[in-house]
């Protein structure tokens, strides 16, 4: 199980802090999601070594309108594992769905964003993740938790019927806002998500970043293509 | 009145929960336990706070980080378990705040998944981001004091003096 985090200077902690107490949660991996105005910096390579943990290089792009999203995406494509649109508001949940690069909607309920059939369907076609954000179930309370509550329900709904992809996160912004899966389970059954959607959520993350890398190595040349056996040379 | 047969008491499970906070906050006893009847509250409802019963039976803290057992009626410790993970802040201060392990007694949830990192935290000057900064450290992590908030870190991102 994965979980995607904001990193210094994103967030409070650095990947390092957060990927010595994901490992000590449970956790198999993190991904880092920082907004693409506040990149961290840190070696992956030393924290897996370090740590024994999977670290994810990804981004979370915001951007004011679909133009300027764009271009961010083809910048951050080939160099990111993990792309993701930062959503919100209708004109970029909808460019998020509709755009194969991408492979995450975040949050796209928060704010004025919404979700329907159109999207959702653009969604399973695209390939894009549409996220489950518990951060507010955990961090609000009172009538704003309960709008967020709403919000994940009909998200849900709506996913459940199309089967479309999708992911969870709790978008710590520090190791203390950190939370084991087997909590987020919990709180899942709560709040009308099953254990098991929560599970899986938390495991697409690493599902894509594996196929992301796979899709970035040398080896892979175009899909439906593969390197077949050759006859040797007498 | 007379204490009730022993097949009529209630069950009980206890969670070792394991909190961590900046180093310059101080949480105390009571107010956790406020904190967990309004997170049970909140999330579960009366009908299941009162399932659930949740209560603070042992707490310690001290330089940022503490543990407690949480006793839970027997049956409800997903309940408490999900109640506890919607604890973000005791008295304004962030908590980090982890369910170790669940037992059937206090003494067998101390031994088994409390008590164990004992090492003590001491203030250090390092460089992190090219500046001198102070830094608590403990244990092969530390958070480094910037100007205003702290920045958690561990021994990867900073260089000792």
């Amino acid at each position: 199980m994965y979980e995607a985090v904001h990193a210094h200077p994103d967030g409070q902690s650095t990947v390092a802090r957060f990927a010595k107490t994901a490992a000590d949660y449970g956790y198999e991996g993190v991904v880092v999601r920082n907004h693409d105005d506040a990149r961290a910096t840190y070696d992956p390579e030393r924290i897996r070594e370090e740590y024994g943990i999977d670290v994810v290089e990804g981004v979370e792009i915001r951007a004011d309108d679909p133009q300027q999203a764009s271009g961010s995406v083809g910048n951050y494509r080939t160099s990111e594992t993990i792309v993701g649109i930062h959503g919100g508001t209708t004109a970029l949940n909808r460019f998020a769905v509709e755009q194969a690069k991408v492979d995450v909607l975040a949050h796209p309920m928060t704010g004025n964003g919404d979700v329907n059939h159109v999207l959702t369907k653009a969604a399973v076609e695209n390939g894009v993740r549409l996220e489950f954000d518990l951060s507010g179930v955990l961090r609000e309370s009172g009538g704003r938790r309960v709008r967020i509550l709403q919000s994940l329900r009909k998200l849900r709904e709506i996913v459940d019927h199309y089967d479309a992809p999708y992911v969870v996160s709790a978008e710590p912004t520090s190791h203390l806002e950190l939370r084991a899966p087997r909590e987020l389970r919990a709180l899942g059954e709560r709040i009308g998500l099953s254990g098991a959607f929560v599970d899986d959520g938390l495991a697409e993350w690493g599902r894509l970043a594996e196929r992301n890398r796979r899709v970035d190595s040398e080896s892979f040349i175009e899909p439906g293509v593969q390197r077949g056996r050759y006859e040797e040379e007498p | 009145m007379k204490h009730l047969p022993k097949h009529l008491r209630p069950r009980w499970r206890y969670l070792a929960v394991e909190l961590e906070t900046w180093p310059d906050e101080r949480i105390g006893r009571r107010s956790f336990q406020r904190e967990l009847w309004y997170a049970g509250q909140n999330l579960l409802g009366d009908p299941g706070s009162a399932d659930a019963e949740l209560s603070v039976v042992r707490f310690g803290f001290a330089d940022g980080r503490g543990e407690a057992i949480v006793k839970a009626r027997r049956g409800e410790t997903e309940p408490a378990r999900a109640a506890l993970a919607c604890i973000d802040e005791i008295d304004g201060a962030a908590v980090g705040l982890r369910v170790r392990g669940i037992s059937g007694t206090i003494r067998a949830a101390e031994e088994n998944y409390l008590g164990r990192d004992g090492q003590d935290s001491g203030e250090r000057n390092v460089v992190f981001g090219n500046e001198e900064r102070v830094a608590v450290l403990r244990d092969g992590v530390g958070d480094v004091r910037l100007d205003e908030a702290f920045v958690g870190a561990t021994d990867l991102d900073y260089d000792l003096m």
